[in-house]
């Protein structure tokens, strides 16, 4: 189980993965609507994952997961965004992200994708 | 060519038979004879198990076979590749995401894509995928990064038992057009316009897409029960929800007060 930031600028986006990592036994020890409060948070809380959104005011999650790999090169950061998307994906991985979730998704999907970044 | 065991659907009971994969015949050895040309089948469909091949007559024949994966694997792949379909060549990706979640070995592969009355289906050496048209829930013309450049592919997502899949065909652009015209039109009872739903009635779709319960639901919308059994009425009449378990609240009786009063009363000496 882990300890995760989760960022988006949505609130429901946010309340419902928390809901879902909270289900999974994990331990939501903060959140941010954008990059910058992600960025910050990230260096506060030292988390063991982040749950990314990409597309988001201010610094979007590309940009956001750029600086986290800065702070600390073996952070783990999943990346959350929406269907239509996906070419985002090899941006992604490419700037160091450990997995993608595309919206809308299903619980316990995430929760294996999670628990898979996190054992690896 | 291989004579193997199944189990066949007779008078509405499974009974142990054999089947005869021939090149161009399935031929049932047992409890009956006859044979099943593969050129005849206009639809194939895949429950678990169980293969439910029709075969074109008036009225339509369906025969309902059981076997071992194996097995159900070398039929589908004979009776696919000749039966009367709309069929071509392409490259497939199935699963590509599945739950929303980036399947991480996920190939191309190429073989054969065949369009049957219920079923579609993709073939090839290694890999068959049967996706049943009504768990089609959307399909679009969409580009994906193929060998640094970037392809015209048909996605399409589709349910398989609860979760949701996304699959991707990779064809030239006029055929995947004829291929997104076929399926719109197979497909057309489940076209919706993103107007149907309020706001909060499409929060409350996406928290059930994501496996909330009502408990959750309710809590996290901050919405009364009564609310969401209102918004669960209108997801059913629009046929985008079905009851899966209906759930009751109850009060105690005076009985049931003084079962709880006792119980927790001290043993007696």
């Amino acid at each position: 189980m882990g300890r995760i930031l989760i960022v988006d600028d949505t609130l429901f986006m946010r309340t419902l993965l928390k809901n879902i990592l909270f289900s999974g036994g994990h331990d939501i020890v903060g959140e941010a609507g954008d990059g910058d409060e992600a960025i910050a948070k990230y260096r506060e809380l030292k988390p063991d994952l982040v749950t990314m959104d990409i597309v988001m005011p201010k610094v979007n999650g590309i940009d956001a997961l750029k600086e986290i790999r800065a702070i600390n090169p073996g952070a783990r950061v999943v990346m959350c965004t929406a269907v239509g998307q996906e070419q985002m994906v090899k941006l992604a991985i490419k700037t160091g992200a450990k997995g993608y979730i595309v919206k809308p998704f299903q619980a316990p999907k995430v929760l294996e994708e999670i628990h898979n970044v996190l054992s690896s | 060519m291989a004579l193997v065991p199944v189990k066949i659907e007779k008078d509405g009971k499974w009974v142990v038979g054999k089947v005869d994969l021939q090149p161009d015949s399935l031929d049932v050895v047992e409890p009956f004879k006859t044979s099943i040309p593969y050129k005849s089948v206009i639809d194939i469909e895949e429950k678990k198990n169980v293969l439910i091949v029709t075969v074109k007559g008036d009225p339509p024949a369906t025969y309902r076979v059981a076997s071992v994966e194996k097995v159900l694997q070398a039929m589908k792949r004979f009776i696919v590749k000749s039966c009367s379909a709309y069929r071509l060549m392409a490259y497939f990706m199935s699963p590509a995401v599945r739950g929303g979640v980036m399947v991480t070995n996920a190939t191309w592969e190429k073989g054969a894509i065949a369009v049957l009355k219920t079923t579609l289906w993709f073939v090839s050496q290694n890999k068959q995928v049967s996706v049943a048209l009504k768990e089609v829930t959307s399909m679009e013309l969409s580009k994906k990064e193929v060998q640094k450049k970037q392809v015209d592919v048909l996605k399409i997502d589709h349910m398989e038992n609860t979760d949701v899949v996304t699959s991707y065909i990779l064809c030239p652009l006029s055929t995947l057009q004829i291929l997104i015209n076929f399926l719109k039109d197979a497909t057309k009872d489940l076209e919706v316009t993103g107007q149907e739903l309020d706001p909060v009635a499409a929060q409350v779709g996406m928290l059930v897409y994501s496996g909330m319960d009502s408990p959750a639901i309710e809590k996290m919308l901050n919405i009364p029960y009564r609310n969401l059994d209102e918004i669960y009425e209108k997801l059913l009449k629009l046929g985008m929800a079905e009851v899966t378990q209906v759930r009751r609240e109850i009060q105690l009786t005076p009985k049931g007060v003084r079962f709880i009063t006792e119980s927790v009363k001290p043993p007696t000496q």
